[in-house]
């Protein structure tokens, strides 16, 4: 099980990347930063970042309005 | 080897100088050489501006299926896997060379002395000619300037004239262009001091100091805010796709988030087949941001000006989903009553509101055809929710009733349909006679409270924290929530101050943002001191956060008293209806059943098995005011206001406002 923003679950996997979890939970990946356990993953990584199990992982998005 | 996976970019393993290097395609090879710690002397590459090769001096050779090639590193693209060696004999002869033709030519400039040495040329008189400059601060053709002025503001007055020696640098015709801003972003890249700044203005304390914050911001915006928000391409309409994958677009008066036919209206589609133009829209022609959109030759098909060909400035984000909460997912309709709007004087979000609630009224049979005159006002009858639009402009039939705005409606038909005034308070979204903007607010606490605990009505200027609390749960407690609505509203009514575009602030985030802790991320630290740089350098003092809000702070309060005596300023007048804080409608609860049956049980304590959808509305609403409630006393306290939301006397004197005649606002009857 892995923790996103410290609020959402989800069902983790063996080889989770990054990618799979932006495609999973519909992420819009201009306006996001990602850390993994606190470690920032740059964008071009996403594919190949696996995320550990039990891992803490932050999505922020920032939007501006409009 | 090439990695490609189904999703993420493609990586190249490539060599250079022996030493194997992973680089991601299209990354230029200047780039990738000096990440992998190689130095190649440049002249015209800018770290700032889009390359161009001219100087030739980065050339390295390539290897390809055994097939060498000399290219310029600074623009080539990295698309194979390539054997690159940055400093074969043949490279090193072709600099020195280069470099004895630019020292002939200015042999006194400091950049060129330089390259010279790193290129090991020395000898000043072998290229000395009659167009020799001696001057330390000549122009070496390297064009910065112009490449500046087209990607920073997007002006494009600089070029060059003239070929080989007579080549000069110039604006068109030669003359002193009047489209020149002064931006100075053409003195802030030249290399040799050729440019000259002279500062010719209001008497600012500092302009350096203005100069080199805003120079830097340009520059971000040149370089990140294509892979970022993308204003300079799509304005505020990125948000329309961008709110539908978070379930946050406006669908029919705010009953859902979400809908099958957003991509009809989303930024892609206005940018290839609406936007035309950027429009300076009332603000600084030479905004490195430029985001204002226009789109040319919009043919119309209704109203006094029906098939004309006009110009629309627009259509922003608030008015693209104000169509989408009609349920008019057709952008000829957004265009079009966008365009009506405007030239009638009226409000593009408050018509939107407005006709969605009519719309729904209208489903709902409380209003009929005899009300609108004829007209089926079902979601996405577009073309007689343009009908109203231009009976409003004419002051007849139904849409002058629709003029009236939500507050009075509701009234009206409570008064003279019977209609269930319950009902149509829980549906209207309006506080204070202002309608809503374009967001969907049930899961959003914090823009509930930022929505209606706005002075003016639910207008988003004040406070976006949607973002922050729902998707990224960046404000947990009611404390962070509390925080983030007292610091907001008076941050981002700062600008409105000093008359500057706030959009500046957060449009490009600094890379290394996301190293401030959460709560501090999200006020963009390091844009919110290039702002205090630009006080500072305006006016010579110094400003810190506590200064900023304080100077906010007295006039929020102030509009707060007046607010109070107009009687819009207290704790009544704050309150959102049912519609913005969670489902007002059994439809709406059945929508996104799963999650408010999953928050029923573990935020209220409460097992929803075996209870009507009824029965579950009215407990998630008791719940919802009460957290609601919760939360604005939190807010008021930390604002300095009473219970009852209004300022009290001690915190108004503490402010600095303590003209008897302004405190008597205070007593009204």
């Amino acid at each position: 099980m892995i923790t996103i923003n410290n609020k959402e679950k989800l069902e983790w996997h063996e080889g989770m990347t990054v990618q799979d979890l932006v495609d999973r939970m519909g992420y819009v990946v201009s306006i996001i930063t990602v850390s993994v356990n606190g470690q920032l993953v740059q964008k071009e990584d996403y594919a190949t970042s696996e995320i550990p199990d039990n891992a803490e992982v932050n999505v922020f998005h920032l939007a501006h309005g409009g | 080897m090439a990695t490609k996976t189904k999703a993420g970019p493609t990586k190249y393993e490539i060599s250079i100088n022996g030493k194997v290097a992973t680089v991601v395609e299209d990354t230029y090879l200047l780039k990738a050489v000096m990440d992998a710690g190689f130095n190649v002397p440049t002249l015209c590459n800018h770290k700032d501006l889009t390359p161009e090769g001219t100087c030739r001096l980065c050339l390295c050779e390539v290897e390809i299926n055994g097939k060498k090639k000399l290219v310029t590193a600074c623009n080539y693209p990295v698309r194979g896997e390539i054997k690159v060696n940055t400093n074969t004999e043949k490279i090193k002869k072709h600099r020195k060379n280069l470099a004895e033709m630019y020292l002939g030519r200015w042999p006194n400039v400091e950049a060129i002395q330089n390259i010279a040495k790193l290129c090991g040329a020395t000898d000043k008189e072998k290229y000395k000619s009659d167009i020799t400059d001696e001057n330390p601060k000549a122009c070496i053709l390297c064009g910065h300037c112009i490449r500046a002025c087209s990607s920073f503001v997007l002006q494009n007055i600089l070029g060059f004239a003239g070929r080989g020696i007579t080549r000069h640098l110039t604006m068109p015709f030669g003359e002193t262009d009047p489209h020149c801003i002064e931006c100075t972003s053409c003195g802030y890249v030249c290399p040799t001091g050729a440019i000259q700044v002279t500062d010719d203005m209001n008497n600012p304390a500092d302009p350096e100091l203005i100069r080199r914050h805003g120079m830097k911001i340009n520059a971000m915006m040149a370089t990140l805010d294509d892979v970022q928000n993308r204003m300079r391409q799509v304005g505020t309409a990125n948000l329309v796709e961008v709110m539908d994958s978070y379930d946050l677009l406006p669908v029919h008066n705010y009953r859902f988030g979400r809908h099958k036919d957003t991509h009809k209206i989303d930024s892609k589609v206005m940018k290839s087949r609406y936007f035309t133009q950027g429009a300076a829209d009332g603000c600084w022609e030479g905004c490195s941001m430029a985001c204002a959109k226009a789109v040319d030759g919009f043919e119309l098909k209704t109203g006094p000006y029906k098939g004309q060909k006009v110009v629309v400035d627009g259509p922003e984000y608030e008015t693209a989903a104000g169509g989408s909460n009609m349920g008019g997912f057709d952008l000829d309709f957004i265009v079009e009553y966008n365009f009506y709007c405007d030239t009638y004087g009226v409000d593009t979000i408050s018509f939107a509101t407005t006709m969605a609630f009519v719309m729904e009224c209208f489903e709902a049979g409380i209003i009929t055809e005899e009300q609108t005159g004829g007209k089926k006002l079902n979601f996405g009858a577009m073309e007689d929710a343009l009908e109203c639009l231009h009976e409003m402009a004419r002051g007849e039939g139904f849409g002058v009733d629709v003029g009236q705005g939500i507050r009075r409606l509701k009234e009206k038909w409570a008064d003279e349909l019977g209609a269930d005034p319950g009902f149509l308070n829980d549906i209207g979204m309006e506080v204070k006679g202002l309608e809503f903007s374009e967001y969907v607010t049930k899961e959003s606490p914090a823009q509930q409270a930022g929505y209606a605990l706005a002075i003016k009505g639910p207008q988003h200027d004040e406070a976006l924290l949607i973002f922050f609390d729902a998707i990224n749960n960046q404000i947990p407690t009611y404390e962070d929530k509390a925080e983030a609505l007292y610091y907001f509203p008076l941050f981002r009514t700062w600008f409105g101050l000093l008359g500057l575009c706030k959009l500046i602030w957060n449009d490009v985030v600094p890379p290394d943002n996301s190293k401030y802790p959460p709560n501090e991320a999200t006020k963009i630290p390091e844009r919110v001191e290039d702002f205090q740089k630009f006080y500072e350098g305006m006016l010579g003092e110094p400003l810190d956060e506590k200064k900023m809000l304080r100077q906010s702070e007295r006039v929020f309060n102030l509009q707060r008293l007046i607010s109070y005596y107009l009687g819009y300023g207290t704790r009544a007048d704050d309150m959102p209806p049912l519609r913005a804080i969670g489902p007002a409608t059994e439809e709406e609860y059945i929508s996104r059943e799963e999650r408010y049956d999953k928050q029923m049980k573990e935020e209220i304590g409460i097992d929803p098995e075996g209870k009507s959808t009824g029965e579950k509305l009215a407990i998630t609403r008791e719940f919802r005011y009460k957290r609601y409630n919760e939360l604005i006393d939190a807010v008021y306290k930390k604002r300095g206001w009473d219970n009852n939301g209004v300022p009290t006397v001690d915190h108004l004197k503490e402010l600095g406002i303590n003209i008897p005649e302004v405190l008597s606002l205070l007593d009204k009857p």
